[in-house]
Order: C-alpha cells, then structure tokens, then sequence
C-alpha cells in the first residue's frame, strides 16, 4: 500500500488500535469506530486520525465514518456476528474494494468466502501454527 | 546512566529536533520580508535586520533538526507537544525582536511587545507606523500571517513533521478537518492561503494600493489586526472597504473544519452548527444595541452610525482589532459591549483567540440541562446534544467541567490582570478593555498601550497576550514538564 489510503476500522480493541495506529503512522487516512469511548484510550500517540463512537451495524454511524469513500474496511469486533454483518453492509451497500473480516469460529469462513469476504481466523492460525511446531519436533507424525 | 535517563534523554532529543523544525521555518518566515525588496529596492539598506536573525533562526532550527531528530519514536504525545509549542514560540518570539530592535531602534521591552503582538495575532502596537519603512510594516504583517495560521501546522504540513496530533492539540486545533493530521493541516493551509489571495485581490479592489491590500489581508485573516495606517481601516472611510474587510474577519475568526465542510457545499452544517448560531446572535443583538444605545448618538448620520455599529463588533468578537474610530467619545454601554465580545472571542480551531465561542456554547447548554433536569422527574436520564461542526456529540461531566475550570481560569488571570493595570494607575474602564484586549488577542486599544507605557505594564501584556493565544493550560503543562524533566535528565535521579 503506498498510496494515501482511506480506511476504516471497526473495533478498537487490542487488534483494532493496534492496526489503526499503525496505519495512521504510515500517512493513511484511518477512522475507527468503537460503541465505547473508553476503548480509544488503547489508541497510541502516533494516531492521528477520526474516532466514531457508535454501533456500526448502524448505517448512519457508518456513514458518519466516511465509508463512503474507503478503500478498506477491517473488520476486527470480538463478536463474529458483528463482522460478518459490517463486513456484508461494506460490500454490498457501499461498494467498498478491500472488505477484511476477523472470524473467530473456523466453521464460519466457508460462508464468509461465498460473500466474497477475506478472512482472518485467529483459531485457526493458531491451530497451523501449533500442529507445525509439532510436525517440526515430531512428536505428531501425520 | 540508569534507564529514566536514557528514556528522557532519548524523549528530548526528539523535543530538540522537532522544535527545531518549528524554528527552521519560522526563520524562512522572517527572511520573507525581503522578497519586497523586489519592489522596494531603496529599502536594501536595511535587509541586514531581518538577514541576521532569520539565517541564525534557520540554521540553528535546522541543525537541531538534523543532529537530534531520532529516526524512529517519532511520534509525540500532548505533553511533549507542549514543551515543544512553548519552547518554540517564545524562541521565535524572542528572534522576532531582532528587526524592530535592529531597525526602529526600539527599547527591549518595546522590540518584545511588538514581536509577541504580532506572532500572536494580537495588533497591540507601539511602533509608529507612520514613521516606519515599509518592510518593518511588512514584517510585522507576516508575523501576524504565521501565528493565525499556527507556527505547529506549518510545521505539521512539512513531509518531514512528526506524526500523531500531539503539537497540532498543544497548539489548541484538535479538530481535524480530515482523518489523517498532516492532510488536514496541509487542507488547512490551503484554505488559508486560498482566504488571503482573494482578499489581497478584494481589497486592491474595494480601493487599497497594493501594499495595504497585501497587509491588510494578512493581518485581517490571521484576525491579527496591525494596520498600515494610524487610524486603522477608518483611514479610508469607505464602505467597500469596510465591507470587504468584515467578510475577511469574519472568515478568520471561522472555525476551519466549518469553512471545508461549506467549500464542499454541506450548509446544512453551518446552519446546526452551534457556534455559528451563537455567533450570529451575539453580533446582531450587539449591532442593534450599540446602535440604538451608543452610535446613533455619537455619530450624525445613519449610515455613519450603523456602519460604526457593525464594525466594530466584528473586529471585537473575531479578536481581530481593526477600527474604523476611536472610542473615547462612547457611553459605558458601547465600552461593556465591545468588552464582552472580545472575551468570547472567535471560533474554536479558528485563528481568533479568547474563550471561543464553542466553550460558551457548551456552558450554555449544560445550564439549560441543569434546569430541565431539576424541573424533570429523579430518575429521567438525558443527554442534550450538540452540533459541532458536523458532528452530533453529547454533553458528559468531563467536559462541562474541563471547559468550566477553563473560562474559570481564563477570568481569574483577567482579573489579576486588570488588577496589574488598574495599579498603574489607568482607570477601571482602561483597565478591564486593554485587558481584554491583549488577553484576547483582539488589538482594539483606548489609549493604554503607547511606546511610553511603563515597562512593567507592557510586560504584563506580554504575559497576557503569549497566554492567552496558547490557551494557558499548554503553556502551565510545557513549562512544568519541562522544569521537571531537566534535573533527571542531567543528573540521573529518578525520583518522579
């Protein structure tokens, strides 16, 4: 990503500041929306870009954080439900290019692929990269 | 060396650099003078004066820069921007000094009442402007041009400029205009530099040569307030000028996110907007009243008197300071009126100064919720919301109270203040306008402020003007992080 981007995330908790103040470093235009005000408090000092407080399975609260002209939306709430509805919203009513979902429940992603929704499980990265340490050490033969 | 040290060492060195940033382009800001010379060129005599401080500014800056700025931890939180701010702005206040000291041959105190009053846009003067060459006028105008716009979002816009919003909200412009700061200084800048173009070629219309239209622009937008002319805009006594010159105020004491979201055709913004509602009462009730209590008898005609009546509480409320008359012919009506205005001042993340409007605004509403809940059933749970700009937020504690404990603080430093005037021997009605005047960063003045005020009292508007355009709060945080930081830094005891 060189380009100046516009990007929204949802969900500011450890993964969603962390990636927001990341972005906002590297010069891109990044609004997070989080239901709690408190949670910005996670955000660092190198992030300077808009905070939304609200629920953003709602369409003015999404509005209001310009996803009308994002390149990306991030996905990154706790609950599943919540990322899947936002990701979908993204994708079909406003068009956005680059839709990227966290999904806990490994089960769910196969769903998530047909709505055309990239995907990051963190079980299931956990799971690989735990069955190759033990591939590796050969406690496990397959 | 234990690791506190390291840490603040490490932390400082980043504060250096990026202070020195500031410096480095607000030395190119006093070389700029020069480029007059083009026009002027009988004038050469005295580039030397702005030469010598603004290449030791720009170099200094520039090696601090260079030799300090840490490659990465560039990030700066609000208290280091703090430190920054006030380090930076009393280095180029003091740098400033140099061309009136070099040039006009004034005293020390009268060369430090001059630069302060122009970098912080307030337009107090003790130089004689009739006397002074153009390129001294021209100076004082260009302070005035880079402290409206804010010595951190020129240097914010720098591609080199440290990242996150620490200095920009050390300044007082949390509210960004987009979400990225550096874009929305650089949007900031284009907005203001857009202003200043159409109203050098507004004014060079309306009947201004161009040296006053260049000046007069500058020092309107940046609601700043030095004039070319003793007799300020009244020199002309022309309406297009007048005119035209109420609209430049009125957009420099505008709140910038405002002027964008307009440019982008969102007027329904401007219309929820809760300052700009505040703002549009206060001048039209100030207007009629001041017409009806004060001009309509002072001044023979109408038109003279409402003219009068509508100027001046622009220039008032937008902390701008030109005028079109004096005041010592007008009631304590008139005087009150224009006292209260310039104590409210512009619009918050404008270039006006005082307590903005937007403060007021929130007191305001927070006293209407205090009494519809003592009128509402116990249990009732509300929250009155405003429009800021062209966002719908709501009240909570914090913030009634962060912006209560302000004004508070705002009004005890006026009356200490004015307390320091009053002894010097002015009159209590002297005493509480030039106060709010430099406190304001407005510029209005009935007499106070002259090149033979006691030093102790330009000294005190120094103080007042330097606090008043930084917001008090960064300056007491800067100065206190800083005395605290210095004796671990060097000695290497961290006892916090």
């Amino acid at each position: 990503m060189a380009k100046t981007q516009e990007i929204v995330v949802v969900g500011c908790g450890r993964l969603g500041a962390l990636l927001a103040s990341h972005l906002s470093n590297q010069g891109h235009n990044v609004v997070i929306v989080d239901a709690r005000e408190v949670a910005f408090d996670q955000l660092s000092a190198e992030f300077s870009g808009f905070t939304v407080v609200g629920d953003a399975t709602e369409m003015a609260v999404l509005e209001q954080s310009r996803i009308n002209r994002a390149d990306c939306l991030l996905a990154v709430t706790d609950e599943d439900n919540i990322n899947l509805m936002v990701a979908q919203v993204a994708r079909t009513m406003f068009e956005v290019s680059t839709v990227i979902a966290r999904v806990y429940d490994p089960t769910r992603e196969a769903i998530y692929k047909e709505f055309g929704i990239d995907t990051i499980s963190p079980t299931q990265l956990s799971a690989d990269a735990l069955l190759n340490i033990l591939h590796q050490s050969s406690l496990v033969t397959s | 060396m234990d690791r506190y040290q390291a840490f603040l060492r490490q932390r400082y060195c980043a504060i250096g650099g990026y202070t020195g940033l500031v410096c480095l382009i607000a030395g190119l800001g006093i070389l700029s003078p020069l480029l007059a010379l083009i026009f002027y060129p009988e004038e050469w005599r005295l580039a030397g004066g702005f030469l010598v401080p603004g290449l030791l500014l720009s170099t200094l800056g520039w090696a601090a820069w260079h030799w300090l700025t840490p490659r990465n931890g560039r990030s700066l939180t609000l208290q280091e921007g703090s430190v920054i701010v006030v380090l930076a702005w009393l280095l180029v206040i003091l740098f400033g000094t140099v061309p009136f000291l070099w040039i006009s041959g004034l005293t020390l105190t009268q060369a430090f009442f001059e630069s302060t009053s122009g970098w912080t846009t307030t337009g107090l003067s003790v130089v004689d402007v009739t006397q002074a060459p153009r390129l001294i006028l021209l100076f004082r105008s260009i302070t005035e041009l880079y402290g409206g716009a804010g010595l951190a979002i020129i240097t914010l816009s720098a591609i080199a400029g440290p990242s996150g919003a620490g200095i920009s909200s050390a300044e007082g412009r949390s509210e960004q205009l987009a979400p990225h700061v550096r874009r929305s200084a650089k949007l900031v800048l284009s907005i203001y530099s857009g202003y200043v173009a159409i109203g050098i070629i507004a004014l060079r219309i309306a009947g201004m040569d161009w040296f006053d239209a260049v000046n007069h622009a500058f020092a309107a937008l940046s609601t700043g307030g030095f004039s070319t002319r003793a007799d300020s805009i009244g020199y002309w006594n022309s309406v297009p000028i007048e005119v035209v010159t109420w609209v430049l105020m009125l957009l420099g004491g505008f709140n910038f996110v405002l002027s964008y979201l307009i440019l982008r055709g969102k007027w329904l913004s401007l219309w929820r907007d809760g300052q700009m509602r505040l703002q549009a009462l206060l001048l039209g009730v100030s207007a009629i009243v001041l017409w009806v209590g004060g001009t309509g008898a002072v001044y023979g005609s109408v038109e003279k008197a409402l003219r009068v009546a509508l100027f001046e509480p622009i220039s008032a409320l937008t902390t701008t300071g030109f005028s079109t008359v004096g005041y010592g012919d007008w009631s304590g009506l008139g005087w009150l009126i224009l006292i209260l205005l310039m104590l409210v001042g512009g619009g918050a993340g404008s270039t006006a100064g005082g307590i903005k409007q937007m403060r007021i605004y929130i007191l305001y509403r927070s006293l209407l919720w205090e009494i519809q809940q003592m009128l509402m059933p116990d249990r009732l749970v509300s929250e009155p919301k405003i429009w800021q700009t062209n966002n719908r937020r709501f009240l909570d504690d914090a913030q009634v109270r962060q912006t209560a404990l302000f004004v508070f603080l705002y009004l005890v430093t006026y009356g200490v203040i004015c307390l320091i005037m009053a002894g010097h021997g002015y009159s209590l009605e002297e005493s509480l306008f030039e106060t709010a005047s430099a406190m304001s960063t407005v510029g209005l003045s009935v007499g106070v402020t002259a090149p033979d005020a006691p030093s102790t009292l330009l000294w005190t508007e120094i103080v007042a003007m330097f606090l008043g355009r930084l917001e008090f709060l960064t300056v007491l945080v800067g100065l206190i992080r800083l005395l605290r930081d210095i004796r671990p830094a060097i000695n290497g005891e961290s006892n916090l």
